[in-house]
């Protein structure tokens, strides 16, 4: 807990959140010296940026109580004594064959909960409770094989951009926090996954065709000296690290939205992580889902 | 209980039991030679109904008073009884948890994959049955509810038997019955079972297994104990170490029935604490007393950050 029992500390921060703060001094980034208490600090400050993407949108937890060292483990139900604050978006699922019961992150409390269950990524879906089975988004996940590297990817994903935006349409970029950059389009209701999912297809075999060492079938997905645009993720029920989520890395890197110019400059995913993404005056998807657009 | 004659008539379960009464048995109906029963049936005085005394006061906590698990009916023929099922037996056994020796941390279990290492949620787990080593048949749990036996919220009762004549080998966990608004008709069956010597034989469908139950009288109240299936006890021949033995010579016989005569008396299960269970706890006793839990504490300004952070984010989210 935090401070004492019953010091006060512990009783004004109490007074400040629902959340009953524990193993604050866990080490979850044993690399880079990140605390628990680090984790948490970074998810209430990062809060207001966050939160509005993450409303209605089922999540899945990815957890790591001994922290990036230890075995992390997914969670999609919401665990036992999950808290009354904590809103519950319960769905039958047919690959597990029973009510899958999701937690949505509707306030801030929420967030705080999910970073003192050491869930440091957080994962949404690509669909909001409203139309569950219809996408609000259009995502291209676009990953390197080795040897190359973030350079190559933020070729293929200003490649992307152009065609997009040839096409119409507005495309917002961020990091996956790992190797790779993620491309949404948030969509106008009433598109089908499959729907999705065969345009997302589509742009990739048009670059793949075009641009060297791009490839945009899954069997090739792995193929070294190649850029993958991954199309699959458009499905029901898969998830993408939420923007802004924490990933498990060494370096505690954050998945970060990026403005367009930002990254044809040249960036690396390691320069936005949890201590540098807070001091960023950018907000590059600011009013993002209020950009919904028709494929 | 049936040695006691009258000793514990009095109906249903009564507000204040009286031990005193219960464990003074005749001497000589303890031994039980005068009854009528099976030749089989070997003495097993800690089983044998009310001739064990309830424990004593201090270790008699009520586990899960007034909470029944299980209510249906204790089913005779055409005869109902309604009854509540009551848990009587906690397991008080010692149990640690198993710390990560470096650091002091609590240790998880999880369910890894023998191929690739990696730990397996449960939504993508399954059911097998292990064929042969390594052949598995994979079993959804449709499949299996399908023959999952019927809970029907009854204990049928097809037989009655001499309770001497029950082995313990075969008793598994007991439980209380208490009367669902059944009074008379509990009180009738305590007392009729009691003056008979008898216990009901049948069966009752807890969750998912099916089990053969016994029910008699104890502490003037019915007990029901779930027993063991034929199969999963191997009787005394079946081993091959058990030799053939003996017959006893008269003489030497008569000197060791004398013995076990001079040593009998009444049991009592008080008698036998658990002393492992003391130890470790005065052993826990010690260890507070002697030496500091030492368990981080955030530093005070790292809790000033927290709330200084929190403050502000809250009053973001209010002006948005």
């Amino acid at each position: 807990m935090a401070g004492r029992p019953g010091s006060t500390e512990e009783q004004a921060i109490r007074k400040l959140t629902r959340v009953r703060l524990t193993r604050l001094d866990k080490m979850m980034y044993p690399a880079t010296g990140v605390a628990k208490a680090d984790v948490l600090m970074y998810y209430i400050r990062i809060a207001p940026l966050m939160l509005p993407f993450l409303r209605d949108r089922p999540l899945t937890m990815h957890r790591f109580p001994d922290g990036v060292g230890g075995e992390g483990f997914f969670e999609k139900d919401a665990p036992a004594g999950t808290p009354d604050y904590v809103e519950i978006f319960t769905r039958y699922s047919e690959t597990a064959d029973r009510d899958v019961h999701f937690v949505l992150c509707n306030n801030l409390d929420t967030l705080i909960w999910l970073a003192n269950l050491a869930s440091l990524e957080i994962h949404a879906v690509l669909s909001t409770t409203g139309s569950y089975e219809s996408p609000d988004l259009l995502l291209f996940d676009i990953d390197p094989e080795p040897p190359l590297g973030f350079d190559d990817v933020i070729d293929v994903a200003l490649v992307v951009r152009e065609v997009l935006e040839e096409a119409g349409l507005q495309p917002y970029v961020k990091t996956s926090g790992k190797k790779g950059l993620h491309i949404v389009v948030p969509l106008v209701s009433g598109y089908r996954f499959s729907e999705a999912r065969d345009f997302t297809h589509g742009i990739g075999k048009q670059i793949a065709r075009s641009t060297p060492r791009v490839v945009s079938e899954f069997p090739n997905s792995r193929d070294p000296g190649t850029i993958f645009i991954d199309y699959l993720q458009n499905a029901h029920g898969k998830t993408m690290a939420a923007p802004y989520s924490l990933r498990a890395t060494p370096g505690a890197t954050v998945s970060t939205p990026l403005g367009w110019e930002e990254l044809r400059r040249g960036v690396l995913p390691e320069d936005f992580n949890i201590k540098t993404v807070l001091s960023r005056d950018e907000e590059p998807w600011r009013g993002m889902l209020d950009t919904r657009q028709k494929i | 209980m049936r040695n006691h004659g009258g000793a514990c008539l009095t109906p249903g379960r009564r507000s204040e039991p009286k031990p005193a009464q219960l464990v003074k048995a005749p001497g000589k109906a303890a031994v039980g030679e005068k009854k009528a029963k099976p030749v089989t049936a070997p003495q097993h005085p800690a089983k044998n109904g009310a001739s064990v005394p309830p424990p004593p006061p201090g270790d008699h906590e009520l586990h899960g008073a007034g909470r029944p698990f299980w209510s249906g009916s204790l089913t005779i023929g055409l005869i109902n009884v309604p009854v509540r099922l009551h848990t009587m037996v906690t397991d008080r056994s010692f149990s640690f948890r198993l710390l990560h020796r470096a650091d002091g941390q609590p240790l998880r279990y999880d369910r890894v994959c023998t191929r690739d290492g990696r730990v397996v949620p449960w939504a993508d787990t399954v059911k097998g049955y292990e064929v042969r080593k390594g052949e598995f048949l994979v079993f959804e749990p449709d499949e299996l509810k399908a023959v999952m036996p019927g809970a029907d919220r009854r204990i049928r009762i097809y037989k009655f038997v001499y309770y001497l004549s029950l082995d313990p080998v075969y008793f598994e966990t007991s439980y209380l019955l208490v009367p669902d608004r059944s009074e008379e008709a509990y009180s009738l069956f305590v007392t009729a079972l009691q003056e008979l010597g008898r216990a009901a034989a049948g069966t009752i469908t807890l969750r998912t297994r099916e089990y053969p139950v016994v029910v008699h009288v104890y502490d003037g109240a019915l007990v029901l104990t779930t027993l063991r299936h034929a199969d999963e006890v191997t009787m005394p021949h079946a081993f091959p170490t058990m030799p053939a033995l003996p017959e006893p010579k008269e003489a030497e016989l008569a000197l060791a029935k004398r013995i076990i005569t001079d040593l009998s008396g009444d049991f009592s299960i008080g008698d036998y604490p658990d002393h492992y269970r003391e130890a470790i706890l005065a052993l826990i006793d010690r260890k507070l007393a002697g030496e500091k839990i030492v368990y981080a504490e955030p530093r005070p300004e790292e809790a000033k950050e927290l709330m200084q952070a929190l403050q502000e984010t809250i009053a973001t989210l209010a002006r948005k």
